[in-house]
């Protein structure tokens, strides 16, 4: 397709991804103002609050001015890597935070691949035996997953195979590549089986759907042979199904945070926990700063594959 | 704001399945058994918070079938103590998010120009956030209190309903008995109750009840952090985080609620693909 | 030698009986149209010889391809397809994969050695000039392709492995008007060079005689006439076929009578013990409901299902008499539709849908609109209504400005809404499904203004043709015809001064299609109503309306009295509409 079209597509896209970008860091400012009580005594945190701790705080975060303009300092000071102090431990935001991502991230990735990597077989293999015992069985998994909070199925993960198999640790992240895999198993088990079950029943929808259209039977009555039609409709279910992963990766990051704190993980989501918790406002603000961005560029991601599969979108005006 | 097919959760397409009869009924037994649980849990086990601390923790038994916690407090009462706040929670958070949703939806489809602009874009703004997060960090830092856990996670599923709605409007209006309806004089009132809605009840509807086992799911989350309900409630995702110490003396303590909310979930989950199963047979439009 | 050999194919789904007893022979070379109105089971016959059938359908019976024994199972007609025997199916906007380009699609039905490569390169593009495509379009994906050139393109793709036995499943019903004789003209020469055997799925007779040298007539999953296409063009032998005949609608002359036949086509369960046709046979005898015919040879190579077969030549009319019952002179006193230089260009796009058009419609008078998709005759409908509004122009009901439905105040805009009323192409998506005819009209009649009770219900039943009873029930237990009578007659509610409509009829059987023209004149003599008639076909055109004016691109290119305009077209393109009616016999193709 026409590089002009491209263009055009991902400029409209990266548009419409910073206005977003903007208006939810808007949100997240104006997060300090739905905090009850004071601003001033929600800064102080367990400070003593004396003229002088006052006054320190009024000026560092700029209380004095007008809404809009403390705004945009604070939009500044993100945009220039300064993320602020936080309250409760009296350091700054950004080094912890970045001590914590790799960890977050690890699980993230790992649940994410046990999702796809087992969701979309599963849901092929549904499509594919559409209305037989096969289709009912992984179905009714599928169904029984997308339900189950990952919290819940993280306990009754640990509870069988920590407790009563011994099979994996109960706590802990490991050091070096493999015991770390083997310590984030049970963990990225539990933020992956939700998801998965979301995959299964998108796939296998996909699937069925495309099975049943018109191109497949024509390529039938001229003779393609059962591979290649399989391949056909494989091929453009995935389009839907890739979108579903994509966004399925973002609903994943939300569930991090349930995982993290049944394992008693040291990551992002904990972090995000224990601030909100004790009203740590600064370190709240700099984590859903950062992942409203990591969300935003996995939606632009998913759009751009999309496109990738299915050129028609490029005609489109967005959303259409 | 992705030009893909965003409603993946409510796709109406990932709701196909044909479920055999005795899945449906086992479904609407969870479910009758969690709504009269929920309703009536002071009838049934007025005194489920009573402490003994002489017992301890138990294991199941005859007395108590689920055990008991270290505050000597049986688990099955508590859970059905617990059902209360756990089901009619996101009973009103489905009820207060499809209100919401259909009508924006279908105003938003209906009258497109401007309308359905504006609410598009509110929908797509909210769809980059992922629910749960969002419902953390406000719940959290305004103070939690169940009344904003609802709040919040109404105003957060609504854009998901508005959509579906949307697209089933989309889907009606151009056909020839709604446009036949706007030249019969009939008011836009009129033509989007009587005649747009009932034929798109199906989708709605079903898309309530996933409304519902979502919500469930995100309530259940917030209190297992300690969010949401009050420190003392035995909501289950409450008694699930307060028990996670006692996997070794009485693992019931902490997978009853766990398995309960699966249940509940999946249960719903099943009966809103049977009601949109139903509804679609009786010849409602396509 | 016999190419195709069919015995005694049935198509079960689960106790259901589809079709049944289906006999057919094909010799290579020859041609044989199944011909068959929806529901007929000509389509399930088709895929059923090449085990194709959707999931859930049985076939049983004997079927041999070129010798080998098939018997509808997929698995063993799998290794024939495309390279033995292919099919084309109906519509070429599904029919294509939407996300491979056509070169690639055309490669896979090619073996996997040849599949890539410059030789093959070359074979497509050779395929694709047979076919009347340019080589570039190898590189398109389907939705930058029009419907006559994405069908050109999946014929290319059937027939890439040359198969001996070539099924096409109604090529030209998707189709503009205009191009249906185009793809026929094609797929009859590519029949002749290639040497195949063709085996035609159509609804409209008058194909099947121009296209075929055999033809079989399916009616309710049963044969119920098969022979020669002159032979059964000259003399039929079932009264069913003859009333398929009876009730097209001539382009030359306005039928006295088209002759529709009451009911619709029943399924196969519903009709077993007694001859398929019998409740809606004028000649039907007490022996015609005690058993089910068999097929029988009336005269050699001629077979017939009626049990009066031999002896009904001379009952019956074969085609519609035409006479002198059209106007033949215009004289428009008092419009009550007059359209001055209509324009409408829709928002984000560069052509006018309609540029500069300007119409009129007497009091009583019926006015047709004629062209293909695309001419812009639905817009200029939609604009009359209020559905659209144009960009320039004027438009003025009886003695009102409606070029602007929107603008005019609510108590205006209801009064007139009195006068103007359409009817819609789809019946089957013109009722609300959730809600019962009477609750329906009831609710049109009270927002007219007028009672709402039973009794007007009632009436307005009546005027179309349907009894009492039907009010109680819901659109998705009607027909097709009937449900298009239920939309008529919620359009009369009001009692309009004119009533337009968009393709009417379209969506029908030719059978139905006979009832509802008839009743719409029926109606336009006894309320005094005016018509506007939108329609891509002339000869449908001609059975209602007196004026016609033929629109192309947008723009009115011919406008007169219908008879004159059809005996005497001047401009190119109505010539053209007008040589795209199907004729009876060869010359339609070849002329």
């Amino acid at each position: 397709m026409s590089a002009k079209l491209w263009m055009g597509f991902i400029l409209r896209r990266l548009g419409a991804s910073t206005a977003v970008v903007l208006i939810l860091s808007f949100g997240i400012f104006g997060l300090l103002y739905i905090a009850p009580g004071s601003i001033v005594l929600t800064l102080l945190g367990t400070r003593p609050a004396s003229r002088q701790t006052i006054a320190a705080v009024r000026a560092e975060y700029h209380l004095n001015e007008p809404f809009f303009l403390q705004y945009l300092h604070w939009l500044d000071n993100a945009v220039h890597g300064n993320l602020g102090t936080s309250i409760q431990s009296g350091g700054r935001v950004l080094p912890s935070i970045a001590a914590r991502f790799p960890l977050t991230l690890e699980v993230v990735l790992y649940g994410s691949i046990i999702a796809v990597g087992a969701g979309i077989p599963l849901g092929i293999w549904a499509a594919l035996r559409r209305g037989r015992g096969t289709d009912q069985v992984i179905t009714a998994g599928a169904v029984a997953a997308v339900g189950a909070p990952s919290f819940a199925v993280g306990l009754l993960l640990l509870l069988v195979f920590a407790v009563d198999f011994n099979w994996f640790p109960v706590y802990g992240t490991g050091q070096g590549f493999f015991s770390t895999i083997w310590h984030l198993t049970l963990p990225a088990l539990a933020l992956g089986l939700a998801s998965m079950g979301l995959i299964v029943r998108f796939t296998r929808a996909a699937m069925a759907r495309e099975l049943s259209q018109d191109y497949i039977v024509f390529a039938q009555a001229r003779g393609l042979s059962r591979m290649q039609v399989t391949s056909y409709a494989l091929r453009n279910s995935l389009v839907p199904v890739l979108t579903a992963s994509g966004l399925i990766l973002t609903s994943t990051l939300s569930a991090t945070v349930m995982v993290e704190t049944t394992f008693a993980l040291p990551g992002l989501g904990t972090l995000l926990v224990n601030s909100v918790t004790f009203k740590d406002v600064p370190v709240v603000q700099a984590v859903a700063l950062l992942l409203t961005l990591l969300i935003t560029v996995i939606n632009l991601l998913v759009d751009v594959t999309y496109a990738l599969a299915d050129p028609r979108i490029l005609f489109t005006r967005q959303g259409e | 704001m992705s030009v893909a097919e965003v409603s993946v959760l409510r796709s109406s397409e990932a709701r196909q399945a044909r479920w055999p009869a005795p899945l449906v009924v086992v479904s609407l037994i969870i479910v009758v058994l969690g709504f009269t649980s929920a309703i009536f849990s002071s009838v049934i086990v007025p005194n489920a918070e009573q402490q003994n601390l002489l017992l301890g923790i138990q294991q199941p038994g005859w007395h108590h079938l689920l055990g008991t916690d270290e505050l000597g407090r049986d688990v099955l009462s508590l859970l059905i103590a617990g059902s209360r706040t756990s089901v009619l929670g996101p009973l009103v958070i489905a009820i207060g998010s499809m209100v919401i949703g259909n009508i924006v939806g279908l105003l938003s489809g209906y009258f497109g120009g401007w309308v359905d602009s504006l609410a598009m874009r509110w929908v797509d703004v909210m769809f980059s956030l992922p629910a749960l997060l969002v419902a953390i960090v406000v719940t959290g830092i305004a103070g939690s209190s169940y009344a904003v856990a609802l709040i919040v996670l109404i105003v957060l599923f609504s854009p998901g309903d508005a959509r579906v709605v949307r697209g089933a409007v989309l889907d009606q209006r151009h056909r020839p008995y709604i446009e036949a309806a706007r030249l019969s004089n009939l008011s836009s009132k009129r033509i989007m109750t009587l005649h747009l809605w009932p034929n798109i009840a199906p989708i709605a509807l079903a898309n309530g009840f996933l409304d519902f086992a979502f919500a469930l799911v995100s309530l259940a989350s917030l209190s297992f952090l300690g969010l949401g309900v009050g420190p003392g409630s035995p909501d289950w995702g409450r008694t699930l985080s307060n028990n996670m110490g006692l996997l070794q003396s009485n693992a019931w303590a902490a997978a009853a609620p766990g398995i309960a909310i699966i249940l509940m979930a999946a249960a719903m989950n099943v009966l809103g693909d049977w009601v949109y199963e139903r509804l679609e047979a009786r010849g409602l439009a396509q | 030698m016999t190419l195709l050999q069919v015995r005694h194919l049935a198509v079960r789904l689960r106790e259901r009986t589809l079709v049944s007893d289906i006999d057919l022979d094909l010799a290579s070379g020859e041609s044989l149209a199944l011909v068959g109105e929806s529901g007929s089971g000509k389509s399930i016959t088709a895929r059923a010889i090449l085990g194709i059938l959707p999931p859930g359908l049985q076939a049983s019976g004997k079927v041999m391809i070129d010798d080998i024994l098939v018997d509808g199972k997929p698995e063993l007609t799998r290794p024939l397809r495309g390279s033995v025997a292919a099919m084309l199916m109906q519509d070429p906007f599904t029919m294509l994969n939407p996300l491979r380009r056509i070169g690639p699609q055309l490669a896979d039905s090619l073996p996997r050695a040849a599949r890539r490569g410059e030789a093959s390169r070359r074979d497509i593009a050779a395929r694709l000039e047979e076919v009347g495509l340019e080589p570039a379009v190898a590189k398109r994906f389907p939705f930058q392709l029009s419907g006559g050139m994405r069908q050109r393109a999946a014929l290319a793709a059937s027939l890439m492995r040359n198969p001996k036995l070539f099924i096409a499943d109604e090529p030209t019903t998707a189709l503009d008007v205009t191009t249906q004789r185009e793809v026929l003209r094609l797929i009859g020469r590519l029949k002749q060079e290639r040497g195949m055997g063709f085996l035609l799925i159509t609804h409209d007779l008058r194909v099947a005689f121009s296209v075929c040298d055999a033809v079989v007539v399916f009616y309710a999953g049963r044969i119920v006439e098969a022979g020669s296409a002159e032979k059964i063009r000259a003399s039929s032998e079932h009264p069913y076929t003859q009333a398929l005949l009876a009730a097209e609608p001539p382009v030359t002359g306005r039928a006295h009578v088209l002759h529709a036949v009451a009911g619709s086509v029943p399924r196969h369960d519903d009709v077993l013990n007694e001859c398929a046709f019998a409740g809606r046979c004028q000649w039907a005898t007490d022996a015609c409901r005690s058993g089910s015919p068999v097929l029988r040879e009336i005269r050699p190579g001629h077979f017939s299902a009626c049990l009066l077969a031999g002896d009904l030549s001379a009952r019956h009319v074969q085609f519609p008499q035409t006479g002198p019952s059209e106007a033949i002179e215009r004289s428009v006193s008092q419009p009550v539709l007059r359209i001055e230089e209509l324009s409408k260009t829709y928002r984000g796009t560069r052509t006018a849908a309609v540029s500069a058009v300007s119409l009129t419609v007497g009091q009583g008078e019926a006015v047709g609109v004629v062209g293909s998709s695309g001419s812009g005759k639905t817009t200029l409908a939609r604009c009359v209504v209020g559905l659209e509004s144009p960009s320039t122009g004027k438009i003025t009901l009886v003695d009102s400005d409606v070029t602007s439905w929107t603008r005019l105040d609510a108590a205006r805009r209801r009064e007139l809404r009195r006068l103007v009323q359409m009817v819609f192409q789809d019946p089957y998506s013109s009722l609300n499904p959730a809600r019962t005819i009477g609750a329906t009209l009831r609710e049109v009649l009270s927002a007219m203004g007028q009672p709402s009770d039973s009794k007007n219900v009632n009436d307005l039943l009546d005027l179309v043709q349907l009894p009492p009873s039907y009010a109680l029930r819901r659109p998705t237990t009607l027909s097709g015809g009937e449900r298009q009578r239920v939309a008529i007659a919620r359009a009369l509610a009001g009692r309009p001064s004119l009533l337009v409509c968009d393709e009417p009829v379209s969506a029908l059987d030719v059978s139905v299609q006979a009832q509802i023209l008839g009743l719409l004149n029926r109606l336009r003599a006894e309320l005094d109503m005016s018509l506007l008639f939108i329609a891509h076909d002339l000869a449908v055109v001609r059975q209602v309306c007196d004026y016609v004016y033929v629109m192309q691109s947008g723009e009115v290119v011919e406008s007169g009295l219908t008879a004159a305009i059809l005996t005497d077209p001047r401009h190119g393109y109505t010539k053209a509409l007008i040589a795209s009616v199907p004729r009876d016999d060869r010359s339609w193709l070849d002329g």
